[in-house]
């Protein structure tokens, strides 16, 4: 997937281009290289369904009595319902770009324009918004947004789109929370991080169980910036999250890890696409599912250093716990090396709970439910240490705990 | 009553017998050693006795309290009252020192009726006993085991011990990789839960853990059976000529 620094081209431009290119592709199955794992066989018979299951809608798919603390962006399919502006704090502007053209095209400019998750954006688009953060004199951090993107029905499609625009020297804190009851659910999110920004990020996946969640989060990061961020997909029927992240400036930072937890015949697909086109950039992620029942879990990692980017620090590390016979995980790391200084590292396991800790637990008189519970905890703990704000931290740990104990 | 009852016990792993036919009785209060040479099954016995899986036993009887223990898992039998030092303890990266005790004494109160315990009241009990054994606060903070040496590793076995207050202790060669500060700590710890109602089972390779922890019983296990048993004098006596000429004897 070659990214490029391309002209704005018009919007009706776009969506010429995105729908040749669907007629031409289609929806992808596992003769598709990148979609090798995660076959969209059953959007191509116009089911939006991977199961013929007829299972009812989930009510809460999110605990909502974990609530963070922010300015909500409520999208609900093609309704959007903005925080009045005089609401928001200096620093802070939301807008409705759904009928703006030339904004939805200037966002659409490092897109990949060969590639299925940006076309079916740029085809279908239901709303369209822009998040601008800016420096302030403040030196209290800003509150956070959080987009909450829910609604739809079960036959229905929505494809949000939204840009985070984090201007030079800002620091913004983004919370996107899938929980639609939707068909196909679709967002496209691009965060453009200037130069010295710092954005917090999370990413929670809990979408009605009977949904096919097809996301695309592009970062894209200027000079001396960072990116915290952290997903989560634990809902949904077939998931995939895409990150494409793309460093536009030297000195940039990016921490991005993920969790993926899958039970039934639950299917999530975390497919990441780091590219080190500029020297001394680090990037960090660390990946962990746990797949109950017969459930399937992909990673596929790849990690691009172009031959300018001397002195790249890329780490990535991938690991899944398969509770179930039947589970599986599918791991596809790949790093593509063009430079010769660097330090680059990448490793993928596939395991299930060892018989030793569970015996040294239950030997200490805990049951056999907690103990695994307890090791399936510790399995993911570490990774979310990598959250650095709290409240965020919080939020995806109550996440997981309510995980944990539905399995009980 | 007797406490532990182990009769005619035949145990295998998959096609291997190792057992041949066990027989022993410890009572409330008593100290019995196990010593034995390499490869004469004494882990396979504190498996059994604890209920690790894979290990079958294929003929006789384990009496805790008088109650079967064979139908039970490994976490109800420590409920009854079971517990074991491990030989080697295991890291559990990820699990907290306080969360892994308080997980483990709160399932044994659960079992027996009685309320969950403080959670600060249960810091306090903890510190108190970590300091008697030389495990200071930061070790508490740590994953369980993670980072621990060996000598580190013993200590908190018996912290466990002396937290969960079982009714019958088996410690499997508790004083492997343990220097003599360390193995004085360690026993020191056992000691002081000596007497009252519990029982222990302490196995050894070697005699020199039975001089700080000093057994009223001594059995030798060789092939899967106990070939001898006597009093503290039969450990110095293995101590003096070896397993060679009891094993032979035998």
């Amino acid at each position: 997937m070659p990214h490029k620094l391309s002209e704005i081209i018009s919007w009706p431009e776009q969506r010429e281009k995105a729908k040749t290119y669907f007629d031409s592709y289609g929806w992808p199955d596992n003769r598709n290289e990148a979609w090798k794992y995660t076959s969209l066989a059953h959007l191509k018979e116009g089911k939006f369904t991977a199961s013929s299951d007829n299972a009812p809608i989930d009510s809460a798919p999110i605990d909502s009595t974990a609530q963070l603390e922010g300015f909500y962006v409520e999208i609900s399919g093609s309704a959007v319902q903005l925080p009045p502006q005089d609401a928001l704090p200096n620093g802070i502007s939301i807008t409705d770009i759904t009928a703006d053209d030339n904004a939805r095209a200037a966002a659409f400019t490092h897109l990949a324009d060969n590639h299925l998750l940006p076309a079916l954006s740029a085809m279908h688009q239901t709303s369209a918004i822009a998040i601008d953060i800016e420096k302030t004199d403040s030196a209290a951090p800003l509150p956070a947004v959080i987009l909450n993107l829910t609604g739809s029905n079960k036959e229905g499609a929505c494809y949000p789109f939204v840009i985070v625009r984090v201007h030079k020297g800002a620091e913004a804190r983004i919370a996107e929370i899938h929980s639609s009851h939707a068909g196909l659910s679709c967002p496209l999110m691009v965060y453009e991080v200037a130069d010295d920004a710092k954005l917090q990020h999370i990413r929670l996946q809990a979408e009605a169980s009977h949904t096919t969640h097809l996301g695309l989060n592009q970062m894209q990061m200027g000079k001396n910036s960072q990116i915290n961020s952290f997903a989560i997909s634990m809902g949904g029927a077939l998931s995939r999250l895409e990150t494409h992240s793309l460093f536009l400036g030297s000195d940039a930072e990016l921490a991005q890890s993920a969790i993926y937890l899958g039970r039934d015949r639950q299917h999530h697909d975390i497919t990441s696409f780091v590219a080190h086109e500029i020297r001394d950039c680090a990037s960090r992620q660390l990946i962990r599912g746990v797949l109950d029942d017969k459930a399937r879990g992909v990673f596929q990692g790849k990690v691009r250093v172009a031959p300018d980017a001397q002195k790249t620090d890329g780490q990535q590390m991938s690991r899944a716990l398969l509770l179930s016979r039947d589970a599986e995980a599918d791991a596809k790391p790949e790093l593509e090396i063009f430079a010769d200084d660097v330090v680059c590292s990448h490793g993928a396991t596939v395991g299930e709970l060892d018989e030793n800790l569970m015996f040294y637990l239950k030997s200490r008189g805990i049951a056999e439910e907690d103990a695994r519970n307890m090791l399936i905890d510790a399995f993911l703990v570490d990774t979310l240490d990598e959250i650095e704000d709290p409240d965020f931290a919080a939020f995806m740990t109550s996440q997981i705990n309510r995980w944990s104990l539905a399995r009980r | 009553m007797n406490l532990l009852e182990i009769k005619n016990l035949h145990a295998s792993i998959g096609d291997t017998k190792i057992l041949h036919g066990i027989n022993l009785t410890i009572n409330r209060g008593e100290v019995h050693a196990i010593m034995g040479p390499n490869g004469s099954g004494k882990s396979t016995l504190s498996y059994v006795l604890s209920g690790r899986d894979g290990y079958e036993v294929t003929d006789g009887e384990i009496l805790l309290d008088g109650e079967s223990v064979l139908e039970m898992e490994a976490d109800e039998r420590a409920r009854a009252g079971m517990f074991l030092a491990f030989q080697y303890p295991v890291e559990l990266p990820g699990v907290t020192g306080m969360s892994f005790l308080r997980a483990a004494v709160n399932a044994r109160r659960r079992e027996a009726g009685q309320d969950e315990v403080d959670q600060l009241e249960f810091v306090k009990l903890v510190r108190a006993a970590a300091a008697d054994l030389g495990v200071d606060n930061e070790m508490l903070k740590r994953a369980v085991n993670v980072g621990f040496s060996g000598g580190e590793k013993k200590r908190y076995e018996i912290l466990q011990m002396s937290l969960l207050k079982p009714s019958l202790a088996v410690l499997d060669e508790t004083d492997s990789g343990l220097d003599v500060d360390a193995l004085k700590i360690v026993s020191d710890g056992v000691n002081a839960q000596r007497g009252g109602d519990c029982g222990m089972l302490v196995i050894t390779h070697y005699q020199r853990l039975l001089s700080h922890i000093v057994p009223d019983f001594v059995h030798i296990l060789a092939g899967g059976r106990i070939i001898k048993s006597g009093d503290k004098s039969l450990a110095l006596e293995v101590e003096e000529n070896g397993y060679a000429g009891l094993v032979d004897a035998a």
